[in-house]
């Protein structure tokens, strides 16, 4: 049970930003920074988290803050803790913390470098799984048959499964966090933290204009997605993996069904996604 | 001092080793590879204490060096060519953070097609970038070159390209003098100025509005332009720390008299000169005028040396397409209003083409004969 | 020429956003705490503009900070949204 008592009280991101209400990302950020504290100094490319962030002389962030170009966070976060280290300052989180755009497509090769590398530094992936910054574009995170802003058909290839590809470069830390679980996101961001090498997080954080629902649906919908199985809450701590929730196993439906980018889902469609699940987690048979 | 046989790419590297940079990355890319290696050797030879970034491409490499500027260390990298045109994104956007980083250019030819051969096709196109662009005659300006672009860099708060090309320079053998490590630290003493400072965080890079963005922009051509002043001040602070003999923003050659002038940066510098020389014997009245500082454009002291000359030959080795040479039409804008000499762009050299005494021979009989183009550059040694 | 008063590097600064928050303008409705002693404390953790904070005295709402996104209503007891604007209505 999560110590509310002791819970930092300073809020050091997210008061005062210029997101849209009910925005998951800005649940995330504020979370994450309940766990990391204020020795922390961290880089965000081009994304709504970015944008929200702060504009001309005024930012909402209480911590060093950089407005990283789209495609080099994780080497610029490379850099930093470079000049840190060889300054002599230690015990300082150095994170990037981008979108999926600036993680999985455009900011890959960057990602992919720095964990190589082994980095020690913290690299957040918060999954819209869309570009909402640019309207709500499709991209490599957008999950199968969703409808996004140019595409009403529906997104006809999976979801990449970053998670997967980060286990396999086997860096010190890899784990899926849900906004929707914040007792299991703070855990997960102290562990990484206490990482010498590269650690990365995986953070569902929905986006109610680009998933179609209401802004207080918010943490209900992300909720439903582990809940049904679908987004998995584990961790991958030094290689030794560790399934860190077990879900009830709601129907796919209750999740899918509740989004207006899933709107035009047909029943075969829904029982693909329903069989996929029952298989990854061997149930029904 | 003491003196050396070293090419071009061991003489930057030197360079950055002197400056003690703190943070390096690059990604290599021929010719300038052997700087990049042999300041990892420096490393790991425990001869410079710095940390070294491998990072996976070029675009990475200054993003890296930006990060390492922006939590307060002393940086430099590398490239050229494709990998500068890569990174060219990040290259303007560090100079509008204001960020001191130090980088060398081995000028290489662009593709396509593929050319690996020397040319300044690569530094043309960051004309507009905000950073300053020195360039080299010879392996000792490069040495000298690398280690004031620190001093420069760090003062305006602007960054410095240091040009020198490849293969001609960055793997030719020469002399070179080389300062002792102790008088480089009181050359360049460090002061840090970290964007990411935990004890004052600031949300660098803010979303700028139009409010804001245009005084950003003026404030910074300002300080680009405070180095028409500091780069020469700096030069003299460098000779007499050094005993050496490092030029301002430019270097006037037999122009005292001259009728004729030659005007140039980089390598061809040398060929330049060697041609005046050559030329006085037969009685002819011309000149060089060898350029260090191309960004920027030092109009002022161009007009000083070139108000009495009649003829004036711009040796281009780039092209820009549609126009002609870049520093030909620099040139010409500069001298817009004033009398009426003639300025001749020719443009050779390109992707390791020819220019060599014959060329240059060529170019000046151009300018003198009345077949000068006036409106485009000439191209000698197709 | 009328030059802004900008910083050398381009940044901005830190936790001065909130001092401008105007959040209202995002409001159709607003959370009122009904029932303190029902409020589950993950609020805390759910709130988006962190408007939500604890006292001696129980939770808080800044009204300042708060758009009216429904959340802290939704996964808790004890709070209700009710109307921002309670006047006569328009014909838009």
């Amino acid at each position: 049970m999560l110590d509310y008592k002791n819970l930092p009280q300073e809020e050091l991101f997210g008061q005062g930003h210029v997101g849209c209400k009910g925005c998951g990302a800005a649940i995330a950020g504020r979370q994450a920074m309940k766990a990391l504290g204020q020795r922390t100094i961290i880089t965000i490319p081009a994304s709504c988290m970015a944008t929200l962030g702060g504009n001309n002389t005024r930012t909402a962030w209480k911590i060093p803050f950089y407005h990283a170009l789209f495609e080099c966070a994780p080497a610029v976060a490379s850099g930093i803790r470079a000049a840190l280290d060889i300054q002599g300052v230690k015990d300082v989180n150095v994170v990037s913390w981008a979108g999926d755009a600036g993680s999985a497509d455009i900011g890959f090769q960057s990602l992919t470098g720095a964990a190589e590398r082994q980095e020690h530094i913290i690299h957040v992936l918060y999954d819209n799984e869309m570009y909402m910054n640019t309207g709500g574009q499709t991209g490599s995170q957008t999950p199968l048959y969703a409808a996004t802003s140019n595409s009403f058909l529906g997104k006809q290839v999976r979801k990449k499964n970053m998670l997967a590809i980060m286990e396999a470069h086997c860096i010190d830390y890899v784990a899926s966090a849900n906004i929707a679980y914040p007792e299991d996101l703070m855990n997960k961001f102290k562990k990484a933290a206490s990482k010498q090498g590269f650690s990365y997080i995986h953070i569902l954080a929905p986006c109610h204009r680009g998933w179609g629902i209401k802004p207080e649906e918010t943490i209900e919908v992300a909720r439903k997605a582990t809940e049904c199985g679908l987004w998995e809450l584990y961790e991958v701590d030094q290689g030794k993996r560790t399934r860190t929730y077990e879900p009830s196993f709601i129907p796919v439906a209750d999740y899918l069904k509740a989004q207006g980018r899933f709107r035009n889902l047909t029943a075969e469609q829904l029982a693909d996604y329903q069989k996929a699940v029952d298989a990854y987690y061997g149930r029904g048979e | 001092m003491s003196k050396v046989l070293i090419t071009g790419n061991e003489a930057a590297a030197l360079g950055a080793k002197l400056a003690r940079i703190e943070v390096l990355a690059y990604y290599p890319i021929t010719p300038a590879f052997p700087a990049m290696e042999r300041l990892s050797k420096y490393i790991e030879d425990g001869e410079l204490n710095c940390r070294f970034i491998r990072v996976e491409s070029d675009h990475s490499a200054l993003a890296a060096v930006l990060g390492g500027t922006l939590a307060g260390a002393r940086c430099y990298t590398l490239t050229n060519s494709q990998g500068l045109l890569l990174m060219t994104e990040v290259v303007y956007h560090v100079a509008g953070l204001r960020q001191p980083i130090v980088m060398g250019v081995v000028n290489r030819a662009l593709s396509a097609p593929h050319s690996r051969f020397p040319e300044h096709g690569d530094v043309v196109s960051q004309a507009g970038s905000g950073w300053i662009q020195l360039f080299c005659e010879n392996n000792q300006d490069i040495l000298d070159n690398t280690i004031q672009a620190f001093r420069i860099a760090e003062q305006l708060r602007t960054p410095v390209m240091v040009n020198y090309e490849g293969y001609l320079q960055s793997h030719t053998l020469e002399e070179v003098s080389v300062p002792e490590q102790e008088k480089v630290d009181a050359f360049l003493p460090l002061k840090r100025q970290p964007a990411l400072d935990l004890t004052n965080p600031k949300g660098v890079n803010t979303v700028t509005g139009p409010e804001f963005y245009p005084t950003y922009k003026y404030k910074q051509n300002e300080a680009m332009l405070e180095a028409l002043k500091l780069v020469p001040e700096v030069a003299e602070a460098y000779n007499k720390q050094f005993g050496a003999n490092s030029c301002g923003l430019l270097e006037a050659y037999k122009m005292e008299d001259a009728e004729h002038a030659l005007v140039a940066m980089g390598s061809i510098v040398g060929t330049a000169r060697r041609y005046v020389d050559e030329f006085r014997k037969q009685g002819k009245k011309i000149g060089l005028l060898k350029l260090k500082v191309w960004r920027p454009f030092p109009v002022e002291a161009l007009r000083k040396h070139l108000q009495n000359v009649r003829f004036i030959t711009v040796l281009d080795k780039n092209i820009v397409y549609g126009v002609g040479g870049a520093l030909a039409a620099d040139l010409k804008a500069a001298f817009y209003g004033t009398n009426d000499m003639v300025i001749n762009g020719v443009i050779l050299g390109l992707g390791g083409g020819k220019c060599g005494l014959e060329q240059l021979d060529q170019a000046v009989k151009l300018t003198e004969s009345d077949e000068t183009e006036k409106n485009r550059s000439a191209w000698i040694a197709l | 020429m009328a030059l802004q008063n900008t910083p050398v590097v381009p940044s901005g600064e830190p936790g001065a956003l909130a001092e401008i928050a105007n959040s209202r303008v995002q409001r159709i409705n607003r959370p009122e705490i009904t029932d303190q002693s029902q409020i589950d404390p993950v609020v805390l953790l759910f709130c988006p503009e962190g408007a939500i904070s604890r006292s001696e005295s129980g939770f808080i709402i800044s009204y300042k900070l708060c758009k009216g996104c429904g959340i802290c209503a939704k996964e808790s007891r004890g709070i209700t949204m009710v109307p921002e604007y309670t006047g006569p209505a328009g014909i838009f």
